[in-house]
């Protein structure tokens, strides 16, 4: 009876032997393999860690999805200079949020700030022009595999659903080469909450007053026509899956995985497809406010795509006033002044460049006349 | 089974136990109180902090919010209808579906089973619920759901006289009312069947061996002397099962079709509270209005789920206290009329 | 029964059995078909991923190339989630016993019932973002997101269903063991830990499991709370890695080889509960009383 008693309550203190034992071996072995960046926090107790020793600094970030491969990988390349760069593509708004409350260093946002957001912040921030992506109009039509022309007004009509088929005569007039099948149009449209969406729907604005007044621009809009599907992975698929469909997916997505896409007519009356220059095009002789806060929509550059997303890192023009570390801030300067300098060569065309339109070098110059502003407690970075 | 040796300290007996002797007992039932204290006091602290993040949406809609049917983001009205009635169908349907054939599966297991196949079985059942919800999703949308359109459309078109059933086969989608039902339903299986097991594997024997020993067959021996045995506990692992059906969301999110509307047949597309706050929130965290219409759909499904759980406790309610108070007697003539239907 | 003539059962009520039996398996075998096409699918898109350097690297954030593997994601899961057990579970059980044991039908216990019930049905998102504004905004502890905030948030989220279960398996140990202990001249106290707890270990280690096992797939209350790091770290008050956060990041990459890695960190991540499950069992076997 004894034993058996014993053999009872030795089974619950085991198992919590057992888990403490192997949260203890695991926290030894994790603590003992850490990288270099191990966190102290500082001692105006803010988010952002920093280790003592020489430049090397841990910024954390969040936001925009479009941007998470860009801050990824230069985030790995800058490793090797001491920084380590912890990004969470969470959505651009929260980003947005969470720079509002301190608790990131820095925001990727693809819209440009609204009154709202500076309203919010805890002291000024800057908006820094980082990369551009293209939005595509990509489709599945199995006799179409190029060659498609679309303009603003027909786009518009095929997203309200008032075209219905891909051989509606509005279609044909732009396309009188090509022989259009009559299936019909199923128009794929993000369910979620997205820059993506804000810069497809403010072109669609932009070009269409019917749009503008009826549906109107936004990161989420009340789509009246066609089915939802979460994120550009998920646009993508419904439009592989389905004959006849289209939708908007981002120009890395679709350059990555072989997409086809249409030919959109931009200001300037040419049909462009979204290749990285006619992207970097775009961003080429567009107005560019005192906040940097610009918008590649529609831009009027003759060889520019129409539909082109801007994304933006934004962070307090003084880091250390908010919390952050003087190692920190430095670490921040770094980052930035590679993002502006040598970070642009990893993006473009190139079998080994990221699929993302760089900054014209005019636009760069101003990021880097703006960093020069950034202060840590008043003095410069 | 027997008690641990607890034996009487030194020759003392019970009744005449010091003070000092009843501290543990103290000590234990007021520790677990305070615990209990502590844990009710963070859930209604949890309680209060959502209806103050709702309270901008809450003040601006009123009852539009639950009641109106307009989900419109870029004009920040937000009204819900859609999106009650998209979580209730689901729900529905994963209960429906998932709860008999969880319950049917641990009843196979602890009472049919081969004894040497039941722990792999029952692991393999379990081994649903290590699969992560945003796998199930994708599964759901990449393989589940274009697989069963041209089923749902047979169905849709051939029932098309059943309100809601049937009809609008003209325009399925892999994502709809029915495909995320059913995946619920899969979700929740292995909540419901692991409590529906646990529970079937402390029935009595006596209740058991009576009824078989009275001529009962095996299936009437479960149905009259098991099932209602274990009716609470298997309600008990229902409701979990609801639970989770309800406050599903990135399962639910790929496969509902994210159309913010009320949908008329069970192919359609719709949506639900919970996914709504999935989709949305990772945008909407710096639009205060937006932010806290979704923190005020969370409070709807709170509420949502108080009903339901008071409705089922009151179920549970009826029939337990029926069965306490002649719960003997409930026995004896239901082996009766086993027995008498053994004689005819 | 030789000598005796019993009339057998009709063949009406033999064929209902024969036929309900057959449901009972067709029902089980339903189950498992969801399953066995699941895990499937996991392998088909999953296994590619694996090999000796995904569970030996970090993801290093290159986009072309080797992206790395998944070590501090597993680790971090391990963790977070060993965490969040380490809270929840004791607390819970401890609330089911008070339910059981001295609460009973109550009117404090009744509310304290209800809540639990309800919080089942709260999304894990909300957990998440209740966290968020209590204690990453306000930037509790020094840091803005750390790990044990997404613990607590995990463990917010597991406490009503080891809550739940626990009572419902504490409530099959039959009062008449109870009262044995009693009459043999047993304190409340021991009677609790010596009769009941035991009595109920394999159905507490069930629904324990449950609760884990749902912990450790949750992505949304970490992406609040925890936010994202690719290194390895044991620094529970910093930002860490985890699996769920590992795939939500890397499923809508562009890249197909980072892709791939998200699905063999979910086949990982199903792998890790497989043993627990496994783990768990075998060790309370030991101790099953039948």
């Amino acid at each position: 009876m004894h034993i058996q008693a014993k053999e009872k309550t030795l089974t619950r203190s085991r198992i919590t032997a057992l888990t403490l034992a192997i949260a203890a071996s695991l926290g030894v072995a994790a603590c003992g393999s850490s990288s270099s960046s191990t966190s102290t926090t500082s001692s105006s107790g803010t988010s952002t860690t920093s280790s003592s020793s020489s430049g090397s600094a841990t910024l954390d970030g969040a936001g925009s999805t479009l941007a998470a491969p860009i801050y990824q990988q230069w985030g790995s390349n800058l490793k090797s200079q001491g920084l380590t760069i912890n990004y969470n593509p969470v959505g651009s708004g929260t980003g947005i949020a969470d720079l509002q409350t301190a608790t990131v260093t820095f925001a990727g946002s693809d819209p440009a700030l609204k009154p709202t957001d500076t309203k919010g912040m805890k002291g000024p921030a800057f908006q820094f022009p980082v990369a551009f992506g293209a939005i595509t109009v990509s489709y599945n039509l199995p006799g179409v595999k190029s060659g498609l022309k679309l303009d603003g007004p027909v786009l518009a009509d095929i997203f309200s659903g008032k075209i219905k088929t891909w051989n509606d005569s509005a279609i044909k007039s732009l396309n009188p080469g090509l022989s259009l099948p009559s299936t019909a149009i199923t128009v794929v449209h993000r369910s979620d909450s997205s820059g993506t969406t804000n810069g497809f729907t403010t072109y669609l604005s932009d070009v269409s007053p019917t749009w503008a007044s009826s549906i109107g621009s936004g990161k989420d809009v009340k789509w009246p026509t066609g089915t939802g599907a979460a994120k550009n992975s998920g646009v993508a698929a419904a439009v592989k899956q389905t004959t006849g469909a289209v939708g908007y997916v981002e120009q890395a997505y679709a350059l990555e995985n072989g997409f086809t896409y249409a030919a959109v007519k931009n200001s300037a009356g040419t049909y462009v497809l979204p290749t990285i220059s006619n992207t970097s095009a775009a961003a080429d002789g567009v107005k560019v406010p005192a906040d940097l806060g610009i918008s590649t929509i529609n831009s009027a550059n003759p060889q520019a795509y129409p539909i082109v997303s801007q994304t933006f890192l934004v962070t307090y023009q003084d880091p250390c006033k908010e919390g952050a570390s003087s190692s920190v801030a430095a670490g921040l300067k770094k980052f930035l002044t590679y993002a502006f300098g040598p970070g642009q060569q990893t993006l473009g065309s190139g079998s080994s460049q990221l699929p993302y339109a760089p900054l014209p070098s005019s636009l760069a110059a101003k990021d880097n006349a703006q960093l020069a502003k950034m202060t840590c407690n008043g003095s410069a970075l | 089974m027997e008690a641990s040796s607890a034996t009487v300290s030194g020759d003392r007996s019970a009744l005449q136990r010091s003070p000092l002797h009843r501290l543990p007992d103290r000590v234990l039932r007021w520790g677990l109180t305070a615990l209990a204290v502590l844990i009710l006091a963070l859930l209604v602290y949890f309680f209060i902090r959502l209806i103050g993040q709702s309270h901008l949406a809450l003040s601006k809609f009123g009852f539009s919010f639950v009641f109106g049917n307009d989900w419109d983001v870029s004009r920040n009205i937000y009204h819900g209808a859609a999106l009650v009635v998209g979580t209730l169908i689901t729900s529905a349907i994963a209960l429906l579906i998932g709860v008999p054939v969880a319950v049917a599966t641990a009843l196979f297991l602890i009472e049919l089973c081969p004894r040497r196949a039941r722990t792999p079985l029952s692991i393999l059942v379990d081994l649903l619920a290590a699969v992560p919800s945003v796998v199930y999703g994708l599964w759901g949308v990449f393989v589940l759901g274009p697989k069963l359109i041209p089923v749902e459309r047979w169905f849709a078109n051939t029932f098309s006289f059943i309100p809601f059933l049937g009809g609008g086969g003209s325009s399925i989608t892999p994502g709809n009312y029915f495909i995320a039902g059913l995946i619920l339903a899969i979700m929740i299986l292995p909540i419901v069947s692991a409590i529906s097991r646990e529970v079937l594997a402390t029935v009595p024997p006596e209740h058991k061996e009576a009824a078989l020993a009275l001529g009962a067959t095996r299936w009437e021996m479960i149905r009259m002397a098991i099932l209602p045995y274990a009716r609470p506990g298997i309600t008990g692992g229902a409701m979990l099962g609801l639970g989770r059906a309800i406050g599903e969301t990135i399962a639910v999110v790929l496969v509902i079709g994210d159309a913010p509307t009320i949908g008329h047949h069970i192919f359609d597309q719709g949506y639900s509270l919970a996914a709504v706050i999935a989709n949305e929130f990772g945008e909407a965290a710096n639009t205060p209005i937006h932010s806290s219409a979704l923190f005020a759909a969370g409070l709807v499904l709170f509420v949502l789920t108080l009903i339901v759980n008071i409705i089922a406790r009151w179920f549970v309610a009826r029939g337990t206290r029926g069965m306490r108070a002649a719960g003997d007697i409930t026995d004896a003539v239901d082996a009766a009329t086993v027995g008498s239907g053994a004689l005819q | 029964m030789n000598g005796v003539t019993l009339h057998g059962i009709s063949a009406r009520r033999r064929r209902t059995d024969k036929v309900m039996r057959a449901s009972l398996f067709a029902a089980t075998l339903i189950a498992l078909v969801p399953l066995v096409l699941i895990i499937y699918y996991l392998l088909y898109k999953g296994l590619k991923a694996w090999s000796g350097s995904f569970f030996t690297t970090d993801p290093n954030g290159n986009f072309f190339g080797n992206p790395g593997g998944v070590r501090s994601a597993i680790f971090g899961t391990l963790e977070i989630v060993g965490l969040a057990t380490l809270i929840a579970v004791p607390i819970g059980i401890c609330v089911a016993l008070y339910l059981t044991e001295y609460g009973k039908d109550g009117p404090f216990a009744s509310v304290v019932r209800y809540f639990v019930d309800v919080m089942t049905g709260v999304p894990s998102i909300v957990f998440g973002l209740f966290i968020y504004i209590v204690l990453v905004i306000s930037h509790a502890g020094g840091t803005g997101f750390a790990a044990w905030k997404g613990s607590l948030a995990l463990s917010l989220l597991m406490l009503p269903i080891v809550i739940r279960s626990a009572e419902v398996v504490l409530l099959l140990v039959p009062d008449s063991l109870r009262e044995a202990a009693l009459a043999l001249g047993a304190p409340r106290w021991r009677v609790v830990t010596r009769v009941v707890l035991p009595t109920a270990t394999p159905g507490l280690v069930t629904g324990s499991l449950l609760a884990i096992s749902r912990g450790m797939g949750e992505t949304a209350p970490l992406l609040f709370t925890v936010s994202l790091a690719f290194g390895l770290t044991g620094n529970l008050n910093a930002q860490m890695n985890s699996l769920p956060l590992q795939i939500f990041t890397d499923i809508t990459n562009p890249r197909s080889v980072i892709v791939t890695r998200a699905w063999g960190a979910a086949l990982t991540l199903v792998a890790l509960v497989l043993i627990l499950n496994l783990v768990a069992r075998a060790v309370s076997r030991r101790s099953r009383m039948a």
